[in-house]
């Protein structure tokens, strides 16, 4: 019966097609060319791909061969060139060559030059930053590379900050990623393999794992779905993130997203999977289970006893920020017995003046101050403690004394928001949040009866979720064999399993030895 | 790996188990045993635990040689094909009737105890969503909620108990036999469908990951069951003693009305939502148990979708008797009373049947 209705449902949302001219296959059919014998034909062709000269930073330089005084014609993009190198590596020794047999490899004093032979090839490397020579008289033209795109350098992460432990962060150029991520593991088997995943803009994705530690099902699985993404243009991996997890309507993410390298590095070594791409400043790990968005690094860096308590304090400021407005309004509207009599009495005379029920009042005050979070967010930067200042103290105060709302409502509600700054994941903040409001509802409308029954259904969902596969609150349940890293952790000493849900191949992280 | 696809772990299977059982306590169930066997109703109690062991090891060694059968498969192969319907028939019944019955016991709990100006179709329609939301997710869910919740709940139940203990004066439990053997033996033969549970369970054998964690885990939370129920069942008696408890219909949740911890007087809401939980669980898991019965036998493959309109049949039927406080007790001894014979019959039967098809000596011939 549901089948019937969802085929309705769907038939009747049937796409209205597109009017559209297919710029992409012209655009492509202009490449599918052969590199002729006569250069000018090549320059030709190579100007018109590119629109020379109106696109301004293409640039074309055509000498002769010292010797042979053949003609050469040099073309690049100037923008993400590093014009230097083709000045000393490429243009200076052409010039300057002596032996009229001399080819153009012993000509050319770069780390390597390619041998191209279509059109394709020429117009992908000059894409990518690379110079491109033609020769006259020769089928075929030569690449070499001399990339150099502008970037942010290394800097701190700015927001999964740490105490102890490494401060540096992902920047947008994927070479410096990687290069972060090969300084902490040594190791050939550290793979990063690259897959094209746009169509127009030609986005590369970096896929990163351990050969001989991750899943071969699971590497696959994530490969086949980047290679299978039909799109113009995937910027960067906050966009990716969103075309590749498996419930865009969940409210819980299924793909960590972090802009540490020692925590991207962590999981790999765990046997996970990592993505890196450039133009962000970040990684994404898969799979994520509930645990991670939990976890920050400062937890193994610490101490075990101080690390622990850390995730203890985490654990309460979660409960808090999930559950204290909700509480609030439970106990004061239907469970009101609860209270030891003298506080009873305290909050009601304190409600005297105060015309709202107390779940308008927790909403009012709840939405203030999600209105004052995403302000302060968006405000110039000079600007940001003052509204901060403003938003929080006198709306708060001047609330209270215009009787709109109650001071022990201000309590509450100042607790549930400063608890959930606790959780330093983005997504799982959000989260967090949203819940955060359905649980107010809930007790607005049915009281702890409400709020239990929100929370179990809460439960069945959470263990009915998986992210690639992964149970998302494995291995709490269902139960596998791993470090048993969840709520707290153990003694580092004691960490010597992988985690079993990614079924690695190899289970041990330690030797026994080294665990005695 | 161990864990497969659609399969549960013992530790999961025993949360079950505990989770189920376990909240009998808080229930009405203590109530129909203090009626008859009055202040020793936990020897009742002992007993009955003593006489299901027999079913239950005959049940365990049915399907110690059907691994991969649910029960509703068993009895059509035990019973043949009409026989076997028709039992699974009788059993997915009575199991139906029960679920409405325990559902709207809970609902009369929690109107008449928590929420006592708010409409009774309203709590029934909340906890039936919520329980049909469990059962749609499956058996998986249901299990691994289950052990995610097992130590808090268990935690305040005996957090409960104890303070009930400290309050409670021992001299109450004499005279030890109460109201003599022989009403602790009927009690014991009447009420010993309070174990009727583990016969159901059997339509989840099959999902529980390997048999060896499905009979170790059945004994050891039947072992673990047991004394939890007549630990509760001694408190309740030390706490009210036999005259007033016998009039209490709801003594877990008198005994928390009682409680006050340090300068907290009232703490029956701070239990009231673990209580709860454990509620959504027990019937989410109840829900799918009839689901998935009803789909075996009618032979629907996508039994989940079923799950809204059991959960619309339940809620016309668990609204229908009125004045619940009188009638509900009365059906429940009613079914009690049906399902106490066949409970301690069918898996004899079973065995009986296994024996003469010769199904144990194809077993050890397989082994050899």
């Amino acid at each position: 019966m549901f089948k019937v209705l969802k085929k309705l449902a769907g038939k009747k949302r049937n796409k209205r097609p597109v009017g559209s001219e297919d710029t992409l296959a012209s655009q492509a059919s202009t490449k599918d060319q052969s590199i002729s014998y006569q250069i000018e034909d090549n320059i030709k062709q190579v100007k018109k791909i590119f629109h020379y000269p109106d696109n301004k930073d293409i640039k074309l330089r055509e000498c002769k061969i010292g010797a042979s005084e053949k003609r050469v014609a040099i073309f690049f993009i100037s923008t993400i060139t590093d014009v230097r190198t083709i000045e000393d590596s490429a243009i200076g020794p052409i010039l300057k060559n002596k032996h009229p047999d001399a080819t153009i490899k012993e000509m050319i004093a770069t780390q390597n030059i390619t041998h191209l032979s279509t059109m394709r090839d020429v117009v992908q490397n000059m894409n990518t930053g690379n110079a491109v020579i033609f020769i006259e008289g020769e089928t075929s033209a030569y690449a070499f590379e001399c990339a150099n795109f502008q970037g942010r350098s290394v800097e701190k992460a700015e927001n999964e900050v740490v105490i102890k432990g490494p401060k540096e962060a992902f920047t947008e150029k994927v070479v410096v990623n990687l290069s972060l991520i090969r300084k902490r593991i040594k190791n050939e088997d550290l793979m990063a393999e690259t897959v094209t995943i746009s169509t127009r803009s030609k986005n590369e994705v970096f896929i990163l794992y351990i050969r001989n530690l991750a899943n071969e099902k699971l590497v696959d699985n994530i490969k086949n779905r980047l290679k299978n993404l039909d799109v113009d243009a995937i910027q960067n991996l906050s966009l990716l993130e969103q075309y590749i997890e498996e419930r865009p309507f969940s409210m819980f993410p299924s793909v960590l997203y972090s802009e540490r390298p020692d925590r991207a590095t962590s999981f790999l070594e765990d046997g996970h999977i990592i993505l890196l791409m450039d133009n962000s400043p970040d990684s994404l790990i898969l799979p994520a289970t509930f645990w991670s968005f939990f976890h920050t690094s400062d937890d193994h860096y610490l101490r075990f006893i101080f690390g622990n308590f850390a995730r203890f304090i985490r654990a309460g400021a979660m409960f808090i920020t999930i559950f204290i407005s909700a509480i609030f309004i439970a106990v004061t509207t239907y469970h009101s017995e609860m209270i030891p009599a003298d506080l009873l009495l305290a909050i009601a005379g304190s409600r005297e003046k105060v015309p709202f029920p107390v779940f308008f009042e927790i909403l009012l005050m709840e939405i203030a101050f999600e209105l004052i979070r995403e302000a302060g967010l968006r405000v110039p930067n000079p600007m940001g403690p003052t509204i901060g200042i403003v938003g929080a103290l006198i709306l708060g105060q001047a609330a209270v004394e215009a009787n709109i709302i109650s001071p022990i409502v201000i309590i509450v509600v100042a607790l549930s928001g400063l608890t959930s700054f606790t959780i330093s994941d983005v997504s799982l903040n959000f989260a967090l949040r949203i819940i955060r409001f359905i649980f107010i509802f809930s007790a607005g409308l049915f009281g702890i009866f409400g709020m239990t029954s929100f929370f179990v259904m809460g439960i069945f969902y959470l263990t009915s979720l998986k992210s690639f596969g992964v149970p998302f609150l494995a291995p709490m349940s269902p139960h596998y064999v791993a470090s048993g890293d969840t709520i707290f952790r153990r003694v580092l000493k004691n960490e010597n399993l992988r985690p079993g849900y990614l079924k690695p191949k190899d289970m041990k992280k330690k030797s026994d030895e080294a665990v005695k | 790996m161990k864990q497969n696809e659609g399969k549960i772990g013992i530790r999961d299977y025993m949360a079950i188990i505990l989770l189920t059982l376990g909240s009998k306590v808080s229930d009405d169930t203590p109530t129909l045993l203090y009626k008859t066997a009055k202040n020793s109703a936990w020897i009742s109690m002992l007993g009955i635990a003593l006489l299901s062991l027999i079913p239950i090891l005959f049940l365990l060694k049915v399907f110690s040689v059907h691994r991969n059968k649910n029960l509703h498969e068993i009895n059509l192969h035990l019973f043949g094909k009409v026989m076997g319907n028709l039992i699974s028939m009788g059993v997915l019944l009575l199991g139906f009737s029960s679920f409405v019955l325990d559902t709207s016991v809970y609902v009369d709990i929690i109107g008449s105890m928590y929420f006592t100006r708010t409409p009774t179709l309203a709590l029934y329609i909340l906890m039936l969503v919520v329980c049909g939301y469990g059962a749609k997710r499956g058996i998986e869910s249901i299990g691994s909620a289950a052990w995610l919740t097992l130590f808090y709940l268990k935690a305040t139940l005996f957090l409960a108990l104890i303070f009930a203990f400290t309050k409670g004066n021992l001299k109450f439990i004499f005279p030890l036999w109460g109201p003599g053997t022989l009403e602790i033996a009927k009690t014991t033969g009447s009420k010993l469908s309070i174990f009727a549970d583990f016969y159901f369970l059997g339509i989840i054998a099959p999902l529980v990951s390997s048999f060896k964690e499905f009979r170790k885990g059945t004994l050891w939370a039947f072992a673990i069951v047991v004394v939890e129920i007549t630990a509760a069942l001694i408190i309740f008696v030390i706490l009210f003693d036999f005259t007033s408890i016998e009039v209490i219909s709801y003594p877990f949740h008198e005994t928390i009305l009682y409680l006050s911890i340090g300068f907290l007087s009232n703490v029956e809401s701070m239990f009231l939502p673990f209580w709860l939980v454990a509620a959504f669980i027990r019937f989410s898991f109840y829900l799918y148990l009839v689901v998935t019965l009803f789909g075996g036998i009618f032979k629907i493959k996508e039994f989940e979708y079923l799950v809204p309109v059991f959960i619309v049949i339940v809620l016309f039927l668990g609204i229908m008797p009125k004045n619940l406080t009188y009638t509900l007790p009365y059906l429940r001894e009613m079914i009690l009373g049906i399902l106490s014979p066949l409970f301690f019959i069918l898996p004899i039967l079973m065995w009986g049947m296994a024996k003469l098809r010769g199904d144990f000596k194809r077993e050890a011939e397989q082994s050899h």
